[in-house]
């Protein structure tokens, strides 16, 4: 509410925000979700530069009949201008009713470069279509039915964050024009902090502890359990397949907390997070206290992403109020 | 050849272009140099050969710098490379800014062009400039061989093109250019049928052309060149009525002027300038000749000659021309000429006479009875005798000399000794005795002027080979020369020698005894000297005929043709349009057109309205349950919040009474629907089911009795 405000007072934004509200509605308009077809009103022609020479291409062997009175040459240009009418058609066709699936990553750090995997799926062989994600790009040579590509593009900031619009763009089969549609992403990505490791003294060893150990009880056996940790011996008395469950020791018992941690806000939930993953990898057992949340301790791997989601959805407002 | 452009450090050679995107592969490279070769070889008969070594150097260099052995070629080696060609062409031609010299100029910037290709955009250049030397070639030639060729050429440049776009193999590359030049081609027909033709924008330079040795001046000394060339001079075909053997006459030029050696001719500005007459006394252009009187003579014959390109403006005329179809030069001398030069050949429909003019040539009769005093004196004194021994008769004078080539022991030959004295006709008439047309005609022309009858040397072609389709063709070796003596108020043609070799007349020049070395000597492979060979020379007329129908078809598609050709398609178009407009003019038709036509506009109509309410309710199943669940809520029987679809149908379904049933259905298949594991088929199946719960829900709900129960009961909604 604060920043509407803002933009009020300041005639500057209020003209940035209409071009932001129009790139709103040319989104709309001009992109497709992921798992549609493409169909034809998404789908744009645009002329490549070749495209206009070849006009000229054309004009000049007009003229070029038309002053020698060369039938020829009339022809070889109506076969010319020909082919570019038919290549409309074909650059057109070679992208429409593509099916476009966007797969997340896992998860996905600041600064970090993460990869976005893309399922191209065709009724139809398709030929030499190119994706464009942010500045990166790839091209499938060839699709039968189904193709897979993996763009790489680097995460912004912290929190929900939608993947880059993907283009997807084709000039087969002579380059004259180019089709092009956006893919516009739907599901949000959590984008956590960049790690921040610091060398200092609390830096732990991560070597000692690791293993599981201590004997901690039986359960029902399922399928994928290791053969090794399967109690035999009680099989054999009652029938029952079970498996031995380890504890592992928790090393320490310890708070990260965000009051400990100096420097600006995102610095700090940086450090947290590295922290989060060190302790983590250590096996230990740790809670996570940020101003207004506070995380019980615990350990594992829902721990681990319960952790990091809190930090990449720990408000950025407060800092901007504190700069007020 | 293939394999030497392989660069050993590269990846596969099939990938057009490198991963970086800017770099080309020795694959491409050599695409792009078997597209230059393609290119080179449609002008290679009339280019210089070393266009082909520039071709290799530049590949070897090449080669070369992607085995890393060489550098790129910098600028100071392409600048080199130009200047090698400028200096190379200047040489050949002597000048640069002729035709050829233009020609030879784009093609080695195309081949120097691959120095400096190293990205998929000058790799386009390359194929763009390939495009333009193929019509260029065109210049050259526009037979069917060439457009065969030129259709390989422009293939090849294609699939390179696919290449470059990411074709991933060739034969992906090659379908793709297949596909492409067989979907255009229609158009392309379409295009050139309908387009119409526009004369030259502008004047372009143009090709030095002759298309037949003929010259305008003849000289009994100099060599039979055009017996030694089977060069197509042109080719007619008759509407109407055919000449005969011994009338084919063609005119070309009239030769009037002579120094005693040669016979040169006068054209209508040198005429003018010397007589001090107007040069529109000797030339007027018209579509009709202004020299005969329309009513007196009719057209013998209409003839439609297909011209052969040539930068002079000869025509040929069998006899006098009388009317052509676009407007000529008429000469007074019964000749005819273009207006401009042709480039290509040209389609000309022509009237004429069959016979020498009638008319006398404004230049007088001094001037065609005009002989050098010093020169030829014995031929002189022999016509003078003649003169007087046939006591003033002219017909018998004229008898008296083709009796004195008959009776003398003249022979006809095309390998007459050389005549190199002053007095080559006296040389020619008392020594050598032996010559073909030019010497006869020459000295037969010299003897009636001796007598101070006008006359003058006319050149041409006499014959041509009559083809099974009933056209002719005329070639270099037709050529002949003849005399016109001004008698009785008219020119008449005497052609002398058809006194000394009468087969020359009836046969063509091939039948002639001795000239058999000479004949063709410049063709040793032409397919005509094999025409005694009877299958060799079925096919050779078959292809010629084939050839002729291209060119009259194809290459002759100009203007003219090209408006007549459309002015008949709409008169056709209208015929139609006509017949059936009258056909369907009783009143049976009409009535089964109108009921037909409505009907048919209903039927699309209803189609129409069925796709889209399809389109957009019952496309899939969540639009089918959204305008199930818009129904439910304007009858007050909306979903309460967390509610499922499913739930939320099971829940109103005894509300609904009969049609509970159906309720209960569509909540059981959305959520198979939904959930379950399905294959396409059984998917489709259950939308089926639910297309049709949903429709009768939708139809239950429409009925008046329902309406009437909702009226009643409005009080104890069970919803609410």
């Amino acid at each position: 509410m604060s920043t509407a405000k803002v933009g009020a007072s300041v005639p500057g934004r209020r003209g940035a925000s209409v071009p932001r509200g129009l790139r709103a509605w040319l989104g709309r308009r001009l992109t497709i979700a992921p798992g549609e077809p493409l169909p034809q009103r998404r789908l744009f022609l645009l002329p490549t530069r070749f495209g206009l020479v070849w006009i000229a291409l054309v004009a000049v062997l007009l003229l070029f009949g038309v002053n020698y009175q060369n039938s020829l040459a009339y022809a070889l240009a109506f076969w010319l201008a020909g082919l570019a009418v038919v290549v409309l058609v074909r650059t057109w066709r070679n992208l429409l009713g593509v099916t476009v699936e966007l797969q997340l990553p896992r998860e996905a750090f600041v600064g970090r470069e993460s990869r976005l995997r893309v399922v191209i799926r065709a009724a139809r062989p398709r030929t030499a279509i190119g994706l464009v994600l942010d500045v990166h790009g790839a091209t499938l040579p060839r699709l039968e039915t189904e193709a897979t590509a993996s763009l790489p593009w680097r995460t912004g900031q912290r929190g929900w964050q939608l993947p880059p619009t993907l283009r997807l763009e084709t000039s087969w089969p002579l380059g004259l024009v180019r089709a092009v549609a956006w893919v516009q992403p739907t599901t949000e990505l959590l984008v956590y902090p960049a790690p921040l490791e610091v060398a200092g003294p609390e830096r732990r060893q991560l070597g000692e502890g690791l293993d599981a150990t201590d004997f901690a009880g039986l359960r029902r056996f399922e399928r994928g359990d290791s053969a090794t940790r399967v109690a035999w011996k009680q099989w054999s008395r009652s029938g029952i397949l079970t498996t031995k469950v380890f504890s592992v020791p928790p090393r320490q018992q310890l708070w990260l907390d965000y009051a400990n941690c100096r420097g600006s806000p995102e610095r700090r939930l940086s450090l947290l997070c590295a922290r989060v993953l060190a302790h983590h990898r250590a096996g230990d057992r740790y809670g996570l206290r940020l101003p207004g949340l506070e995380l019980p301790q615990g350990e594992g791997e829902s721990q681990r992403r319960t952790a990091l989601d809190a930090l990449a959805l720990f408000p950025a407002a407060t800092e901007g109020a504190d700069g007020e | 050849m293939i394999d030497w452009l392989v660069g050993r450090r590269r990846q596969p050679p099939e990938v057009a272009v490198l991963a970086d995107g800017h770099e080309l592969g020795a694959g491409m490279l050599r695409q792009l140099f078997i597209g230059q070769c393609l290119v080179l070889a449609l002008h290679l008969i009339w280019m210089p050969a070393w266009l082909v070594g520039l071709a290799l150097a530049v590949a070897i260099w090449r080669y070369f710098q992607l085995r890393q052995r060489v550098p790129r070629a910098g600028r100071l080696l392409r600048l080199g490379g130009v200047a090698l060609l400028l200096g190379a062409l200047w040489l050949q031609y002597g000048v640069l800014h002729d035709m050829d010299g233009l020609i030879g100029l784009l093609l080695g910037v195309y081949l120097l062009k691959l120095l400096e290709t190293h990205n998929r955009r000058d790799a386009r250049v390359v194929v763009v400039i390939g495009i333009i030397a193929t019509s260029v070639a065109f210049l050259h030639e526009q037979g069917i061989l060439m457009a065969l060729g030129a259709l390989m050429a422009l293939a090849w440049l294609l699939q390179s093109l696919t290449r470059l776009a990411g074709a991933p193999d060739a034969r992906c590359a090659w379908v793709e250019a297949g596909w492409l030049l067989l979907f255009s081609a229609p158009l392309m027909v379409v295009l050139f049928l309908a387009v119409p033709r526009l004369g030259p924008l502008w004047s372009m330079p143009q090709m030095d052309r002759a298309s037949t040795g003929l010259s305008d001046q003849v000289s009994p000394g100099d060599i039979a060149q055009l017996s030694r060339s089977d060069a197509r001079a042109f080719r007619v075909s008759f509407d109407g009525e055919e000449p005969a053997t011994h009338e084919r006459y063609w005119r070309v030029y009239t030769l009037s002027g002579t120094d005693g050696r040669r016979w040169f001719r006068a054209p209508p500005d040198e005429l003018a300038a010397t007589l001090g007459q107007s040069e529109g006394a000797f030339v007027r252009e018209a579509r009709r000749s202004p020299w005969v009187d329309e009513a007196a003579e009719a057209g013998r014959f209409r003839a439609e000659l297909l011209l052969e390109p040539d930068s002079r403006p000869w025509l040929p005329s069998l006899g006098t021309p009388l009317a052509s179809d676009s407007e000529q030069r008429y000469l007074a001398d019964g000749t005819l000429e273009r207006l401009t030069s042709q480039s290509s050949r040209s389609l000309l429909r022509l009237e004429s006479s069959g016979a020498a003019p009638a008319n006398a040539d404004p230049a007088g009769d001094a001037w065609n009875s005009l002989l050098p005093s010093q020169v030829n004196p014995r031929t002189r004194a022999l016509g003078e005798q003649l003169w007087q021994e046939s006591g003033g008769d002219k017909r018998a004078f004229l008898a008296a000399i083709m009796a004195h080539f008959g009776e003398s022991p003249f022979r006809y030959t095309l390998m007459p000794p050389r005549l190199g004295s002053r007095h080559r006709v006296d040389e020619f008439l008392f020594e050598s005795r032996a010559g073909y047309c030019t010497h006869y005609a020459s000295a037969a022309a010299t003897l009636i002027r001796a007598a101070g009858i006008p006359a003058r040397l006319v050149v041409g072609f006499l014959g041509g080979e009559r083809h099974p389709d009933g056209y002719f063709t005329v070639r270099d070796y037709d050529a002949h020369a003849w005399v016109e003596v001004w008698l009785d108020g008219a020119w008449q043609r005497l052609d002398p020698t058809a006194a000394i070799a009468p087969e020359r007349i009836e046969l063509g020049p091939q039948a002639v005894e001795g000239g058999a070395e000479v004949f063709l000597a410049d063709s040793p492979f032409s397919s005509l000297r094999l025409r005694e060979l009877g299958w060799v020379n079925r096919l050779r007329l078959r292809w010629e005929s084939l050839e002729y129908q291209w060119q009259r078809g194809v290459i002759g598609y100009q203007r003219a043709t090209a408006r007549e050709f459309m002015l008949g398609l709409g008169e056709r178009l209208e015929a139609g349009y006509g017949w059936l407009s009258t056909y369907l003019r009783s009143a049976l038709w009409r009535g089964a057109a109108w009921l037909g036509g409505t009907v048919l506009g209903l039927a699309g109509l209803t189609w129409l309205l069925r796709i889209g309410l399809h389109q957009r309710r019952w496309r899939n199943e969540s639009d089918m349950l959204g305008y199930l669940r818009g129904r439910l809520v304007c009858l007050g029987l909306g979903p309460t919040s967390g509610e499922t679809p499913a739930g939320h149908l099971l829940r109103v379904a005894p509300a609904l009474g009969s049609v509970g049933a159906a309720l209960r259905t569509i909540a059981e298949e959305y959520e198979r629907l939904a959930y379950a594991p399905l294959n396409e088929a059984e998917r489709s199946a259950g939308r089926r089911r639910l297309r049709q719960a949903t429709k009768e829900i939708g139809r239950y709900l429409a009925t008046p009795r329902y309406r009437a129960r909702r009226a009643g009961a409005a009080g104890d909604d069970v919803a609410s």
